[in-house]
């Protein structure tokens, strides 16, 4: 039996490509099952993401899967097999569990260490799982794959900072207030980003939001969906030494938050820490209000700076993920090898016995009838001959499954002795 | 009739314990709820120091203030009257976090100007020196606490204001963290020492009498336990945090580590 990864992704195709070989989620279970029944497949799994495509399956040693899965994927999708072949990637065996491993643990991700990946990975595995398309070679893999992804993810520092601003902005508010619990936000201004941060910093446990815009009905809107309350535009200075967190996404054109504003703001909260996020371009907060103690100013631009520096450390950290997943890979193929080894090693035994047992049936009819010492002595001796016969090749099979010829070897004596597939 | 004014006195510095008391709850509790209480024994307490000073005046026929224990006690009782029309005319009762325990503390020694007997067993005398000395180390502990909290929140504000991210700093806890530690070692070492002090005092007191006023390291005790005052009274109604906070902490911890210095050899020359 052989593993066989087929795919593209971000790496080597463009999105006009990706659009067009991915899965809608309802067509995976048929997809899986045309899939399953190519001749030669064993087991089949497909990962449908933005990113990537991707089919890995298990079949036949005799079978040609990778041509089998290139044309399932060409059919399945209305393409031309040429059209897509150049984009196509294939990883067999010890490259297939390590790809499988770099993708579970985000290593293969556009941006290094987003934990979706994951998640889509094992939507992917329970939905084949269910269909009955996983259940022994691939199962094993998949979980293993799994248990890696925690492992990189707890011994590395892979996914502890924020990529994206929404995000960013949520963990300097963390920097800052420690716990998000029952601190306040302000949402000055409705724009898409200062939302997105404002649903991050919910999710962190922020638990009072409160909106302000010049148009009221864009600010009840918001309001509702963070159930929070509206603050009149005109009011939001009297609110501001009440609010820990401002995100400023106003489309005026001047500055609303100004330093003289802010001082007053400051000694009013005596000096108890406040955090400004202006992601409005032109700006809304005076920059010199930075200055002041007690309050920090984060604009788009310094936003982004931090989420590319976190980019440069996910890049240095995953060097040291890459050495977990070859320590992983290298524990996986010697697991499967002992896996492949041990059933063989009971099935040469027991295809002797059976042919020894065959053999003294034959004759004994010959023999006549034997003293109870003479028929020990038949029993012995048989039994001397095949352990004598078994004994190189177990120990041989022992010996090498370590090695990568070991499958190889395992292979040649299940078809030397006619041990049929196990 | 100076015995009993000795006694009003004695009194007073027990009612005013009860601001003491709301003061170190203040702190470390961070509630209020103990005030109205506190406010009542402290105007009780006000009217019996101002019988003890009548009664002296006219035991003396002038105004008592011509040696320190008749002058720390008006002046106690200045501050407590003037805390009172404060609070009356603009409710200004934070002012109390600072001032309960000063006035009691000042009162406490006033009501020292009488010599009373020695200890009666020389193991309670030793005791309570050692009480003495756990507290006031145990306050500095504290303070010292406080005074590394803030050079870590001033690192920690630095740090987000210059908008960098050496990942040495990262490891920092956050600034709420920072600013609860500093707190809450504030607290406990202010109660600390203050508890120490008085205890101090009042050792003092019974061995020696009235003889050790004036002595500097103790004198210095009493400022370091003053700027400790101050340092609480600023964070809890100026809200002073960062730069500010952290050289106030830096200065009480530096004048403790005097005081502990000059405390080493305090004894044989208190006791010759």
């Amino acid at each position: 039996m052989k593993l066989l990864i087929t795919g593209l992704s971000h790496h080597t195709a463009p999105v006009e490509v990706r659009e067009k070989l991915a899965f809608e989620e309802q067509a995976l279970p048929g997809a899986l099952d045309r899939l399953c029944r190519r001749p030669g497949m064993v087991e089949g799994m497909i990962l449908s993401t933005c990113n990537r495509v991707e089919v890995a399956v298990t079949a036949e040693e005799s079978s040609d899967a990778a041509n089998s899965v290139d044309e399932f994927l060409a059919e399945a999708r209305s393409v031309e097999p040429s059209w897509v072949s150049p984009y196509l990637y294939h990883y067999n065996g010890p490259d297939a569990i390590r790809h499988l491993f770099r993708v579970a643990s985000s290593l293969d991700s556009m941006i290094v260490g987003e934990p979706q990946i994951l998640g889509q990975l094992k939507s992917a595995y329970m939905l084949a799982k269910e269909h009955g398309s996983v259940s022994g070679f691939l199962d094993l893999v998949m979980t293993r794959a799994f248990n890696v992804a925690k492992r990189v993810r707890t011994e590395t520092e892979i996914g502890s900072s924020a990529v994206s601003v929404s995000y960013a902005a949520v963990e300097l508010a963390r920097d800052i207030f420690g716990s998000l619990s029952g601190k306040r936000v302000l949402l000055v201004g409705a724009g898409k980003m200062a939302e997105s941060a404002a649903r991050h910093l919910r999710r962190a446990g922020v638990s009072d939001i409160l909106v302000t815009n010049r148009t009221r009905s864009r600010a009840d809107a918001l309001a509702e969906e963070f159930h929070g309350r509206v603050v009149e535009y005109d009011e939001m200075a009297v609110t501001l030494p009440d609010v820990d967190i401002v995100i400023a996404s106003s489309g005026a054109p001047h500055f609303i938050l100004t330093k003289d504003l802010m001082q007053g703001v400051i000694t009013r909260r005596r000096h108890r820490p406040m955090f400004l996020i202006d992601i409005a371009v032109p700006r809304n907060v005076e920059p010199s209000v930075n200055t002041l103690d007690g309050i920090f100013v984060y604009d788009i631009d310094d936003l982004d700076r931090v989420v590319k520096s976190n980019l440069t450390a996910r890049v240095n950290v995953a060097e040291q993920a890459e050495e977990i997943i070859t320590e992983e890979v290298e524990r996986m193929m010697l697991r499967l090898k002992t896996r492949e080894v041990t059933p063989t090693i009971v099935s040469l035994q027991e295809q002797l016995e059976l042919v020894r047992m065959s053999e003294i049936e034959r004759v004994r009819a010959k023999l006549g009838v034997l003293t109870p010492q003479q028929q020990e002595a038949i029993e012995a001796m048989t039994r001397g001959i095949i352990n004598k016969i078994a004994h190189a090749p177990i120990t041989e099979m022992r010996r090498k499954a370590n090695d990568p010829e070991g499958i190889q070897l395992i292979h040649t004596i299940r078809k030397l002795f006619r041990l049929g597939e196990g | 009739m100076a015995d009993s004014s000795i006694f009003w006195l004695r009194v007073a510095a027990v009612l005013y314990a009860m601001g003491l008391l709301h003061s170190m709850l203040a702190i470390l509790k961070r509630r209020n709820d103990f005030y109205g209480f506190a406010l009542g024994t402290f105007r009780v307490g006000v009217v019996l120091q101002g019988v003890a000073i009548v009664e002296l005046a006219m035991a003396e026929g002038r105004l008592p203030v011509e040696n320190f224990y008749g002058s720390i006690n008006v002046c106690a009782f200045l501050i407590a009257l003037v805390f009172l029309f404060v609070d009356w005319r603009y409710h200004f009762a934070s002012t109390s976090i600072a001032l309960f325990p000063l006035v009691f503390l000042m009162t406490l020694v006033a009501g020292m100007r009488q010599p009373v007997s020695a200890w009666s067993d020389v193991r309670v005398r030793d005791a309570w020196l050692i009480v003495h000395i756990i507290l006031v180390l145990a306050g500095y502990a504290a303070l010292l606490l406080t005074a590394v909290s803030s050079v870590f929140y001033l690192i920690q504000e630095r740090r987000l204001k210059s908008k960098k991210s050496p990942s040495l700093l990262e490891k920092l806890p956050p600034l709420g963290t920072l600013d609860d530690l500093i707190s809450t070692s504030m607290g406990f070492g202010f109660v600390f020492i203050t508890l120490g002090v008085i205890f101090g005092v009042m050792w003092a007191y019974i061995e020696l009498g009235t003889s050790w006023v004036g002595n500097a390291s103790i004198s210095l005790s009493f400022v370091t336990w003053g700027l400790c005052l101050a340092m609480i009274f600023m964070r809890a109604s100026a809200g002073w945090r960062g730069r500010k906070a952290a050289l106030m902490a830096l200065v009480v911890l530096g004048c403790g580590a005097l005081t502990w210095v000059a405390h080493a050899g305090l004894r044989p020359t208190l006791i010759p």
